[in-house]
């Protein structure tokens, strides 16, 4: 649901205004000679258009104001042209681009990933209408060219493939194949085996028939032997690895394992790295989108959510403490 | 029947309006015993307005360039006692009727009854219970006698409550001559001192006449909804009247006069309702002759 909608909530804002009305009995009474032989009636209460208690009427308001400020999670458009930075980016490039494209006074944002566009998508609120946006870095390439309320300048550059470390933990007899065969990657990505496994660790290869401690964990399992994992036996194939899901993480298991060659160890590691640690987007072209007016806007907020809640528990203990003040 | 009451209602002159209604009634309702007038002459008296002028001597103004009528000596000593409640109730208006009260029908028929007693010779008093006390007019004689009657039952304003039982029984105290005493009121209060003095004069062997005055809205239950009530002689006590409320107001109603009326046909008091937008003439007619029938 819209979060907008609830400023639609704002009539009620007219109940205080209703309640706090001047309560005025009617005292006028035409004379009736036979009114002994009706029931006694108590005298009527009219409210008049004048308030009591302004303080508490006003404190009340806001308290409602506030509460539907809250639901509707209100995004204020603060922010100018930026310079969003995609992490990992050159800073001397950055310099550069961002003296070409004359942004040298704008303020400079680190964006959190590489899918700057996501990013634009769900805070665009938050920059002011004339605002310009300059995107450097290695942005990722969405699949769909991306629409903007606003200018988004984008100057790419592929960074320069940088390596990555992945933590892996070996059990088993044959722990010094694997270390072999983890030693032998070339590529961005490395390999890491530890002797123990820590938080770090991605990838546990199980080569023991054993069942693993289960406080062992790591969200990827190479696993030999199956036997020791139930959730192994009724699992489907890929390519001649059976997978499963289990408490431990996901469970890989091939039982022509450790590979003999190099080409099944490429294979079983070009499957790790699509399969399951994902394939890498392109960089987006450099391009500058114009801004299109129809363009959806994105749902999150919540920037003022903090404020808006101290605000109303402020207001609130107010409004409580002046109604207790008033009944006394 | 309407313009006839609203007729009353608006005549600021009443006398006039008694003599509209008057105009209306005929001859013969009343049994009264004079003989006709100058059958045993008594003596002569100046002209005073309302005098019949039948009874003008036309000889003696030929002489006197004056007029002159004739009184005639009375065999009959029947007084007649016009009482007239104006407590605060009585200012009920008509809700049919507009400007038509209780006080101004029943001021209406007791000066009609004032200038039959005047015509017919009978000496006539006018007691008004009035705020908590009665004002007392003695009765008496003649055209003079009417209209100090017509102009205190002008003067007089409803206010109040009825006058406590000591105040009437000193007002109303009789002679021993018979007597006719009209009273017209609403009879919402009952039992109370004006009806206990009513009992207790009948019990005199006077003969009291009652007329209830009632409103169409009352005997109808038909009072606005939409208003809040009070009575006029209660305290600042609300009521409200709605459509749920009529069937027990009608109810209450009916018992309280059921009573009054038992009350009076106990005591032979000739007791009669009547709205006061019914036509005056009738309302008289019926009060004057339900007493002769008796």
């Amino acid at each position: 649901m819209n979060a907008g909608l609830w400023w639609w909530a704002l009539p009620v804002l007219l109940l205080p205004l209703l309640w706090h009305r001047r309560k005025r009995e009617r005292t006028e009474a035409a004379p009736l000679a036979t009114a002994r032989f009706l029931p006694r009636a108590e005298p009527l209460q009219r409210r008049v258009w004048r308030w009591d208690d302004p303080l508490l009427l006003l404190l009340r308001c806001l308290l409602l104001a506030a509460l539907v400020a809250f639901l509707a999670d209100p995004v204020l458009a603060w922010r100018t042209s930026s310079v969003l930075v995609v992490p990992g980016s050159d800073p001397a490039s950055v310099e550069r681009e961002v003296r070409a494209a004359g942004f040298v006074e704008a303020p400079r944002l680190l964006l959190p990933g590489r899918d700057a566009a996501a990013w634009i998508h769900a805070h665009e609120r938050e920059f002011a209408a004339d605002a310009r946006l300059l995107v450097v870095g290695d942005v990722a390439m969405p699949a769909a060219r991306p629409r903007f309320r606003h200018e988004v300048i984008l100057r790419s550059a592929p960074a320069a493939a940088r390596p990555v470390e992945r933590h892996v933990a070996v059990f088993g007899p044959r722990a010094d194949d694997w270390r072999r065969l983890f030693g032998a990657l070339d590529g961005p990505v490395r390999a890491v085996v530890d002797a123990r496994p820590d938080a770090r660790t991605e990838l546990i290869v199980w080569d023991a028939p054993e069942a693993p401690p289960p406080s062992l964990r790591a969200p990827l399992w190479w696993v030999t032997d199956g036997s020791a994992f139930p959730e192994l036996a009724r699992a489907p194939q890929v390519d001649g690895i059976a997978y499963a899901d289990s408490a431990r993480g996901r469970l890989w298991h091939g039982a022509a394992w450790p590979p003999r060659d190099a080409a099944a160890a490429r294979a079983l590691v070009a499957a790790w790295h699509d399969l399951h640690l994902g394939v890498q987007p392109f960089t987006a072209p450099a391009q500058v989108l114009a801004p299109a007016a129809a363009a959806p806007v994105g749902t999150a907020g919540g920037a003022l959510r903090a404020q808006l809640a101290l605000l109303l528990l402020v207001l609130f203990v107010l409004e409580r403490s002046v109604t207790h003040v008033r009944r006394r | 029947m309407h313009a006839s009451a609203a007729l009353a209602a608006h005549t600021g002159k009443l006398a006039l309006a008694i003599r509209h209604v008057l105009a209306g009634l005929g001859h013969g309702i009343h049994a009264g015993r004079e003989r006709g007038a100058g059958v045993e002459f008594s003596e002569y008296r100046a002209y005073a307005p309302g005098d019949e002028w039948r009874r003008v001597d036309w000889k003696l103004m030929a002489r006197a360039d004056r007029y002159f009528v004739r009184e005639a000596e009375r065999d009959s000593h029947v007084a007649v006692w016009l009482v007239l409640d104006a407590s605060g109730s009585m200012l009920e208006p008509s809700r049919a009727v507009d400007g038509l009260t209780k006080l101004a029908y029943a001021k209406l028929l007791l000066g009609c009854v004032a200038a039959i007693a005047q015509r017919q010779g009978d000496a006539f008093g006018l007691v008004v219970c009035h705020g908590e006390r009665a004002r007392f007019t003695p009765a008496l004689r003649g055209p003079r006698q009417l209209q100090r009657v017509l102009a205190q039952l002008d003067g007089t304003d409803a206010q109040g409550g009825l006058p406590d039982g000591e105040t009437l029984r000193a007002s109303l105290h009789f002679s021993r001559a018979p007597a006719v005493v009209c009273v017209a009121g609403d009879f919402l209060d009952w039992p109370s001192p004006l009806s206990e003095a009513l009992l207790r004069l009948r019990g005199m062997r006077h003969d009291v006449r009652a007329l209830c005055l009632q409103t169409r809205a009352e005997v109808d239950g038909g009072f606005d909804a939409g208003l809040a009530y009070r009575d006029p002689e209660g305290g600042v006590e609300m009521v409200r009247f709605g459509r749920d409320l009529r069937a027990g107001y009608l109810r209450k109603r009916e018992e309280h006069f059921a009573a009054v009326a038992r009350a009076c046909r106990r005591h032979d008091l000739p007791l009669v309702q009547a709205c006061i937008e019914q036509a005056p003439a009738e309302v008289l007619r019926a009060w004057l002759r339900q007493g002769g029938q008796r």
